[in-house]
């Protein structure tokens, strides 16, 4: 989808390239300038977000509270601009990134190959697991890798727990669009188990949630949480040097302890 | 001084020569018929003056103004042309009254538009939508449809149908009334109310020019005839000269095929 | 079922403001559509051969590919291709190059049901008015409007009940119309988290308005049918 998405833009920039001749030199202006005075030329840092508790979500007022958030709006403050939360369709990341309509992702992204590739990335401030869902009822039978292999999986596609069960050669799963999706499949019973990410697993199965008759069991590696810019963005170096400071004044830590994800916090040296 | 003169009229389609070189002349109060086989070119003649094609060459005066002049026919504006073909009035073989409109509506309309347009509109809106109106109902009592004047187009029977458009037309008095086969959409039994206000209208001295296949009531009703063949005027004369004795041999032919009583 | 009573009013709330977002972009879509899809329609009937020609190379593409990569292309290509990102990533700029897309969208098919409107008055309608002295002005909207519009209005309100459901995918660059409102339940908002039926609910959104949408037009319909 993303491959076929960037031919046809390729081709429409042909046309558009030849089209406006002019504004071609918009974007050589705009090379020239490094990404850190792009965002203090527009005054604001726009962070583009999925709804996402603890790390970004609404609170009472529906201002935009969590861990990723605090600590993007204090970055922003160090840059000296205003901070702009953007919820965006997250298989769009990377479009988003490139178009310049958001200028970081930062939402509990696990740092995978791709995703490293494809962004400027910073360095990881938050481990996470992927875990397997299963019905509670029937958890005890799964509880060893080897044991869920013949289970139908519904993972979200292009997620790092899709890549699991690549790793693990479960090639028959069924992809499908978000996160939420892949637990609602397992809900309605048509498929047997999902993979997402353990951080999101707790605040979204067991007792006291909506899926309350689902659980998580076996985890299937550990990753790692990072912020993403715009390819060769300078902003990424800023960042590594915010969070080192932010973590020797313990506003890393503390900030962490507020929304309870101290335990998977990054120790910065 | 004719009413209205036709000189040297030609239109080509494509490659195929509809009208060559008519010229003709009618004076107030004439009922002109053009009598000829499909094809002749007598509704393409009618279309000519009423402006709906433009001729390739020959010019049309009306009442001594010149209307039409191949010659600098692309010059006019849209204007002059709306003005030049307000001299005649054009009833079609298939009516084209317009559907929405009530049959005192349709009879209204275009003189509305006209007189909104006038500067003087404003001041006496009220005194000219009444004259408008009254003259419009005279005009439908005239036509015999007094009763019919809240009916829409699809609630009249088609020669009713035929009767409000020669009100509509009549409503601007036109300096001619012209009639394109005015009863061949029309069944056998409903000709016969079309057929009998028009000749009422022969009778109040309108000038009417008439393409119609009805032979015997353009024999009553006409001043003169021209009968038409492959885009010529092959005869033309009183009624008795062309239909009682034609002297060409086409005439002839076209009045055998169609059996006149 | 408590569960559900108990989310109910945090739910409504949300999906009451995607639903005016819903609705916004629907209107300015209908706005915005109806007087371009006329301009569309003189266009490809254009006499003018380039201009017509043009008209139709528009259409065709606007007909042929996916309103979504439609919505993709209008929304990232300016930044991405051109390097100046004029929407910008808020939700105004989302909301602008969606309703700019779902305009240029439908005023193409709406230009398709204006061509066959115009053309099936017929051409005695036009010369009756000229011969009565009317202007090309007068005889449109006095004589041809009206059966026009009575000509498309069966097919119009199936495009408009269309576009009413389309306008979900307007979320492929973040609008967050109502189905995008409905499906944060499922992953969490607003401290509710796995919760499916809101997303299900907007159906219900769907279904009254589209209702209410059916029974204006019939309306309409009705009315027109006092000629034929």
């Amino acid at each position: 989808m993303k491959k076929l998405l960037a031919f046809l833009l390729t081709g429409a920039m042909a046309l558009g390239l030849a089209a406006c001749g002019s504004s071609s030199k918009g974007s050589a202006d705009g090379s020239a300038q490094s990404d850190s005075e792009y965002v203090k030329a527009n005054g604001k840092l726009v962070v583009g977000i999925t709804d996402f508790a603890p790390m970004d979500y609404q609170g009472s007022d529906g201002e935009w509270i969590g861990f990723d958030a605090d600590m993007a709006r204090e970055f922003a403050k160090s840059l000296g601009v205003d901070v702009e939360f953007v919820e965006i369709e997250w298989d769009n990341k990377i479009l988003e990134l490139d178009g310049k309509t958001i200028d970081c992702v930062w939402n509990g992204m696990t740092l995978t190959d791709e995703v490293k590739s494809a962004m400027e990335t910073s360095v990881p401030y938050c481990n996470n697991a992927q875990v397997v869902i299963v019905k509670a009822d029937a958890a005890g039978n799964y509880s060893t890798v080897d044991s869920i292999k013949s289970l139908r999986f519904a993972v979200e596609a292009g997620s790092a727990g899709e890549e699991q069960l690549k790793e693990l050669g479960i090639t028959d799963y069924t992809a499908v669009t978000s996160q939420a999706n892949a637990l609602m499949e397992v809900e309605a019973g048509t498929s047997d188990a999902a993979v997402i990410d353990s951080l999101m697993a707790a605040a979204m199965v067991g007792e006291g949630t909506g899926y309350a008759d689902l659980t998580y069991t076996v985890a299937l590696n550990s990753e790692e949480y990072g912020v993403g810019f715009r390819k060769g963005s300078d902003l990424a170096g800023l960042l590594n040097d915010f969070f080192k400071k932010a973590a020797k004044d313990a506003f890393l830590e503390e900030t962490a302890k507020k929304y309870g994800v101290q335990a998977a916090l990054v120790e910065f040296k | 001084m004719s009413i209205l003169t036709v000189s040297n009229i030609s239109k080509k389609f494509e490659h195929t020569e509809v009208l060559k070189e008519i010229s003709f002349k009618m004076e107030r109060g004439d009922v002109l018929s053009i009598l000829g086989s499909s094809g002749s070119g007598k509704t393409t003649l009618l279309r000519i003056l009423n402006f709906l094609e433009t001729a390739d060459t020959g010019s049309i005066t009306v009442n001594d103004e010149v209307t039409f002049d191949a010659s600098n026919a692309g010059t006019k504006s849209e204007a002059e042309i709306r003005k030049n073909r307000l001299h005649f009035g054009m009833v079609f073989q298939s009516f084209n009254l317009f559907p929405q409109y009530t049959a005192l509506q349709n009879v209204m309309l275009a003189r509305e538009l006209l007189e909104k347009a006038k500067p003087e509109f404003k001041t006496d809106k009220k005194r000219i939508l009444e004259k408008i109106e009254t003259e419009a109902l005279e005009l439908l009592n005239q036509m015999g449809l007094s009763d019919r004047k809240g009916h829409y187009p699809h609630q009249l029977s088609g020669g009713q149908c035929q009767r409000v458009a020669i009100a509509r037309a009549l409503a601007l008095s036109p300096d001619i009334l012209c009639f394109d086969e005015p009863t061949s959409a029309l069944d056998p039994e409903l000709t016969g109310e079309v057929l009998r206000v028009m000749k009422e209208l022969a009778d109040k001295n309108t000038t009417m020019i008439i393409v119609t296949h009805e032979i015997p009531f353009a024999r009553d009703v006409s001043d003169r005839i021209l009968f038409m063949d492959g885009g010529v005027i092959v005869e033309e004369g009183s009624p008795s000269e062309v239909i009682e004795n034609p002297k060409e041999e086409r005439t002839k032919q076209f009045l055998s095929k169609s059996n006149i009583k | 079922m408590k569960l559900i009573i108990s989310q109910m009013p945090v739910v409504l709330e949300s999906l009451n403001i995607g639903f005016l977002q819903t609705l916004k972009l629907f209107f300015v879509t209908l706005l915005g559509g109806f007087p371009l899809g006329l301009v569309m329609a003189f266009g490809s009937m254009s006499k003018f051969k380039p201009l017509s020609a043009i008209t139709k190379l528009v259409i065709w593409f606007f007909r042929g590919t996916p309103l979504m990569i439609q919505l993709l292309i209008i929304y990232y290509f300016p930044g991405l291709v051109l390097g100046n990102p004029v929407w910008g990533g808020g939700e105004a700029g989302r909301f602008a190059a969606a309703s700019l897309s779902f305009i240029l969208n439908y005023s193409c098919y709406f230009s398709e049901i204006y061509r066959g409107g115009i053309q099936s008055v017929p051409i005695g309608q036009e010369e009756a008015g000229l011969v009565l002295g009317m202007t090309k002005g007068q005889i449109f909207f006095k004589v041809k409007l009206l059966q026009m519009i009575k000509h498309i209005v069966p097919p119009m309100s199936n495009e408009i009940i269309t576009l009413v459901k389309d306008t979900s995918l307007a979320r492929i660059i973040a609008l967050q119309e109502i189905i995008w409102a409905g499906q944060s339940f499922m992953k969490g908002s607003k401290g509710i988290s796995g919760a499916i039926w809101p997303m299900f609910f907007t159906a219900f959104y769907y279904l009254i308005f589209n209702g209410i949408m059916t029974v204006i037009l019939s309306k309409l319909e009705k009315k027109l049918e006092f000629f034929r």
